[in-house]
């Protein structure tokens, strides 16, 4: 049973400050009920070092706006070439990473997909709480990667996805091959590189000898999280 | 050891113990294969290390052996496929020749494409079909012995690649599923649907492979050898899986995998091998112990072996052990030939179900016969509604659905392929594809994830002509209808010979007298009153004397007589009593559910009667009033109030507990029970408003419209939220229900017609569904062209239908491109229809660059923009 953070459903359903009525919070119970029981969590990770990092600026940033590649250095890992400034960010000091992939196998994509045949609330409410379900599983077991992490010495950073900042959606496909993610935890790809089932995560867990304030997951690398209406921090 | 015969495999698997060898990929890595780097690569530019690859294996003493083409399909060698395989099966044949083992069997090894299938992924089927269909043709031209499909994790993926197999070559085809430790594929199915499914395809023989240890798989194997009739092959990985620096790494070592292997080869397999982890010397040990020729194993060596003992897998106090040394090894295991289990079972993508246990019900509501509006359904393809009448079926207690959609004038084999793979995704029941056009059944059976039932074969020449080779092709349960020629025979005798004959034509065709269910044929009472004992007498012989199962269309029993549903009841019983296997009716009907679970409680078929006191703790007491003047129906109400009738729609959304709950006294009012969201509560409440004689439009323009205002309104001041609004046109909807019923006669008017659809790359389609459900609420007809959906397709559709607005909507940046070239494409074609996006990435500035009309942020700014556009 994955313990789920009903404010964390509020929140993905665009409540923002506010709680849902009567009818709407049964609703949520009884979708939550219906999710434990169709969902199969499974996981992989695999620790990995990052082989080489090039021209790393300090700060993390461009040191003038025409210094692209600077701004962008080279990451080596598992075979990945991955030239991203938001990732090389996130994984400045790191000896070494841990690349993850979880899931929470297809029931809940057909629970949206019979409910959307009758009744849209449920499908719209199962799928906020499935989307905080996965996010709930991805937090336990990034729990245990940093108790992993902790035998050997070694601190973790937030949890790092491709597609978020400048981190491209088409190390989807490494992910999938260097994790055997469809034999491994039955986690497919589709032609545009979505993944299926559609509650699944992949993500880079850095590992550093210095200890840094690790949250599990929040906003900072996200685009959007100006005027996003999901956002954590004006919530919390 | 120069062997040089080589018999045909099928002379000998199943009547001989066969091995087939161990891991590829643990080889290759000690070879210096790289994680993420591509094995088939390697035929081109490593052939040396392949062959030794296979030589070890043929060393060891196996007698299948796998050519290197597991990830081989043109998605992942756009450019060289046809190289890689042709590579692949000489450099097994090489390894033959050096080893001089000609006598092994070079097997075409085919593996997951990596892809999800539609309806929720994003590979059609026959597109899968094609994929495989492409190497099967290489690797046999190149001089495969057999095909072996391997480590499927998705039964459909499974069912796709053995027709691609069986269509493309003439080789032998052997299949292995991965299961989990609750004895699950990775989407949902277990060993008796697989196996059900895999057998009626005709596969040569069938088992498990990776996944898990030897120890982790007994449970897999002993369900095998309970439902299986073909040769079983096991192929475990080397233990658990651990991870070390970045690699998996397999614990179980050579000695302790055989013990495990011989433990398994007794409990009645055919073949056995091994996959991730396991090494030539696996083999070799395997191949010793279990065909016992080596000597004993060493004593007890590595056997206690914690990491390949998987506890939770088995009931407290029954940990397997592997078989100790002090059994002598060189004795090997017997060797026992595999048994034919003569079980009658259907089966989904989920489950199977078995006919013959107890009585089962055919839910047989998705047929237009007689219901105006399914046939309107049809017409306008309208899934949703056919899908509908599917879940309300399953929620009544139906086990099988039948699926009938034919319709004069529609296409009815695209419609059947629409109806089966969308009830398949929404739906574990199994189902009975029902059609007298040969096409339409092909297409659905072909089509159906699992076993389907077949609705019908009869004893007609065509008929049978038609149907077996299907049924032998795809496999199925037929139902044998027992008419021929020259009708329908009245008596007993008559239908017990056309019986035989379906049975011997099923033995012609070569499919198995058990996947055949006669059905005894319900003729109306009302117009031979000799009927009942005719078809009640035909069920006990093919019971007794022909030892088959049977099938009826219950009602038709009582056409043409007043309160059908008694009749029908009491027939059911009756029916039952003589053998019925399975009932076509409709499970919503309360007398005749009542009476089988009547039936199933005094036959010793409901445990603990549980079933029934399910369904009836609730149940106010029936009352029949002995004047005969009670309509059939009414005699049921009382049975209704239960929970086993279908209290408003499936899924209920808690709205009637909530009506009954705000009831305290009074029944909200229709605004109260829209702005609640209470659907339920919305159309009694309509119902009670229309009986007092308010004309129906009043209704909907002083009251239900409204409402509806209000809670959009409160939309878009961000004091309703998004599961509220959608609760609140549910509730409307189910109000309008109730109007239209009494509207029914008048032409009923929309405001426009507006195609939606998910563009072509994206397969989440939850934003264009909120979309449809709120302006269907304000008027519109809705052409939902579903997710996924190719630009030409969506203008195409525009053209035809002369559309005026088109709503489009992407959820990725990725697939923002082919909202693009959508919009590209309808201006090009249609330069007057207008275009509202919308989606999770979407953006005023997004919208602007490609050339949309509106950027809808919400449902409801939909709805206002096509309030302009229709205006």
């Amino acid at each position: 049973m994955i313990k789920v953070d009903k404010k964390e459903i509020f929140r993905y359903l665009g409540y923002r400050k506010n709680l849902p009525d009567e009818e709407v919070m049964g609703l949520v119970d009884r979708c939550l009920a219906d999710l434990q029981a169709a969902v199969t969590p499974r996981c992989i990770f695999r620790q990995y070092p990052i082989e080489s990092v090039y021209a790393i600026d300090p700060a993390g940033r461009p040191k003038d706006q025409g210094a692209k590649e600077a701004a962008r250095p080279l990451l080596r890992i598992a075979g990945m070439e991955i030239r991203s400034g938001s990732l090389s960010r996130n994984l400045r000091g790191c000896e070494s990473v841990y690349l993850l992939g979880t899931t929470l196998g297809l029931g809940p994509d057909r629970l949206v997909a019979r409910a959307s045949v009758t009744h849209m609330s449920r499908a719209v409410i199962l799928q906020a709480a499935a989307a905080a379900m996965i996010e709930a599983w991805t937090d336990s077991v990034n729990r245990q990667i940093m108790e992993q992490a902790a035998a050997q010495g070694l601190y973790c950073r937030p949890r790092f996805s491709p597609g978020y900042g400048d981190f491209p959606l088409e190390y989807q496909q490494d992910f999938a091959r260097i994790l055997q993610l469809q034999k491994e935890i039955g986690v497919t790809l589709t032609e545009s590189l979505l993944m299926m089932p559609s509650k699944s995560v992949t993500a880079v867990i850095g590992l550093s000898r210095e200890k840094e304030g690790c949250v599990l997951h929040g906003c900072e690398e996200c685009t959007k999280a100006e005027d996003c209406a999901f956002s954590v921090s004006e919530d919390a | 050891m120069v062997k040089k015969n080589r018999k045909p495999l099928l002379e000998r698997l199943g009547r001989e113990w066969l091995f087939f060898d161990g891991g590829t990929g643990t080889i290759l890595q000690e070879k210096g294969l790289q994680g993420g780097e591509l094995p088939e690569t390697w035929n081109l530019s490593r052939p040396e290390d392949i062959i030794d690859l296979h030589c070890g294996y043929l060393e060891a003493g196996c007698d299948i052996f796998n050519t290197n083409t597991f990830g081989a399909n043109a998605l992942k060698y756009p450019h060289d496929l046809r190289e890689i395989i042709e590579a692949a099966v000489s450099l097994a044949k090489e390894a033959r020749q050096r080893t001089g083992r000609e006598d092994a069997y070079i097997a075409l090894d085919i593996g997951p494409t990596g892809r999800l299938l539609k309806p929720l992924g994003d590979l059609s089927f026959e597109r899968a079909v094609d994929l495989f269909a492409q190497v099967v043709r290489i690797g046999a031209a190149a001089g495969a012995d057999l095909v072996l499909i391997e480590t499927m994790s998705d039964s459909y993926e499974s069912k796709a690649a053995v027709l691609a197999a069986k269509e493309n070559c003439s080789l032998p085809v052997l299949i292995t599923n991965v299961f989990d430790k609750n004895g699950r594929l990775l989407t949902g199915g277990t060993v008796d649907s697989v196996v059900a499914m895999l057998e009626g395809l005709g596969v040569d023989g069938l088992g498990v492979n990776c996944g898990m240890g030897p120890a982790q798989m007994i449970p897999i194997v002993k369900r095998l050898t309970e439902t299986a009739s073909v040769p079983i092959l096991v192929n475990p990985n080397a233990g658990l899986p651990r991870t070390e620096n970045g690699r998996t790494v397999y614990d179980v070592d050579p000695e302790t995998f055989a013990g495990w292997m011989k433990q398994i080869a007794a409990m009645g397999v055919q073949a056995v091998g091994g996959c991730c982890g396991t090494t030539p010397a696996h083999i070799r040990r395997t191949v010793e112990c279990v065909r016992g020729t080596g000597p004993a194993a060493q004593s007890g060596a590595g056997f206690a072996d914690p990491l390949s003992v998987d506890a939770a897998a088995f009931p407290a106090g029954e940990t397997p052990r592997p078989d100790q040394a002090d059994s002598p090894l060189e004795a090997g295991v017997p060797f026992r030939p595999n048994t034919k289990k003569h079980r009658t079972v259907v089966s989904s993508w989920l489950q199977a179900v078995e006919i013959g246990k107890k009585p089962l019900i055919i839910g047989e509501r998705i047929n237009p016969t007689g219901k105006k509006k399914f046939k309107e359904a049809l017409r306008k393809k309208d899934l949703n509604y056919i899908l509908d009448e599917g879940l309300g079926q399953e929620q009544s207690g139906a086990h099988i659905l039948d699926v009938n959609v034919g319709l004069p004038e529609i296409d009815e084999p695209q419609m059947m392929e629409e109806v089966v793979t969308g009830l398949q995704s929404i739906t574990s029941l199994p189902l009975q594809i029902d059609t007298s056009d040969p096409e339409a059944l092909e297409r659905g059976m072909r089509l159906y994830n699992g076993k389907p039932m077949v609705n019908s074969v009869n004893g007609k020449q065509e008929s049978i002509e038609a149907v077996f080779p299907l049924a032998a092709k795809y496999g199925g349960v037929v139902v044998g209808l027992t008419l021929d020629e020259d009708g329908i025979p009245q008596t007993a005798d008559g239908r017990i010979e056309i019986a035989k004959k379906i049975y011997e034509a099923a033995d012609r065709y070569g499919l198995p007298r058990e996947d055949v269910v006669i059905d005894a044929l319900a003729m109306t009472i009302s117009s031979d009153t000799g009927g009942a004992l005719v078809t009640l007498e035909t069920l006990r012989r093919v019971r007794d004397e022909l030892h088959g199962h049977t099938v009826l269309g219950v009602s038709n029993i009582s056409f043409g007589l007043p309160a059908r549903a008694i009749i029908n009841a009491h027939f059911l019983t009756m029916a039952m009593q003589m053998g019925l296997s399975c009932a076509i009716m409709n499970p919503g009907n309360a007398e005749m559910m009542a009476a089988y679970r009547a039936f199933l409680a005094l036959s010793d078929l409901d445990p603990q009667c549980m079933g029934f006191i399910e369904a009836y703790a609730d149940a106010q007491p029936v009352m029949v009033t002995a004047s005969g003047k009670d309509p059939a129906g009414e005699a049921g109400k009382a049975i209704e109030t239960g929970k086993a009738g279908r209290p408003g729609k499936p899924d209920q959304t808690g709205s009637g507990a909530a009506a009954s709950g705000a009831a305290g006294g009074r029944s909200p009012s229709l605004g109260e029970s829209i702005l609640r969201g209470m659907d339920q509560s919305a159309a009694d409440a309509a119902r009670a408003r229309l009986e007092t004689g308010i004309p129906a439009l009043d209704l909907i323009n002083n009251e239900l419209i409204p409402a509806l205002d209000t809670v959009g309104k409160g939309f878009e001041k961000g004091t309703i939220f998004l599961p509220q609004l959608l609760m609140s046109a549910e509730a409307a909807r189910a109000a309008f229900e109730v109007v239209k019923e009494t509207l029914q006669d008048k032409k009923q008017e929309t405001k426009g017609r507006i195609i939606l659809a998910t563009v072509k790359g994206d397969i989440h389609d939850i934003g264009k569904n909120i979309v449809k459900v709120m302006l269907e609420n304000y008027g519109y007809e809705i052409l939902d062209l579903g997710r996924d959906v190719a630009p030409e397709t969506i203008v195409e559709t525009t053209r035809r239908e002369d559309i005026r607005l088109v709503g489009l909507s992407a959820l990725m940046t990725t697939t923002v491109v082919s909202m693009e070239e959508t919009i590209r494409q309808l201006r090009a074609a249609r330069p007057e229809t207008r275009i509202v996006v919308g989606g999770a990435v979407m953006t005023q500035e997004y919208a602007d660059a490609i050339g949309a009309d509106c950027y809808a942020p919400d449902a409801m700014a939909t709805v206002h923009y096509a309030e302009t556009v229709f205006q």
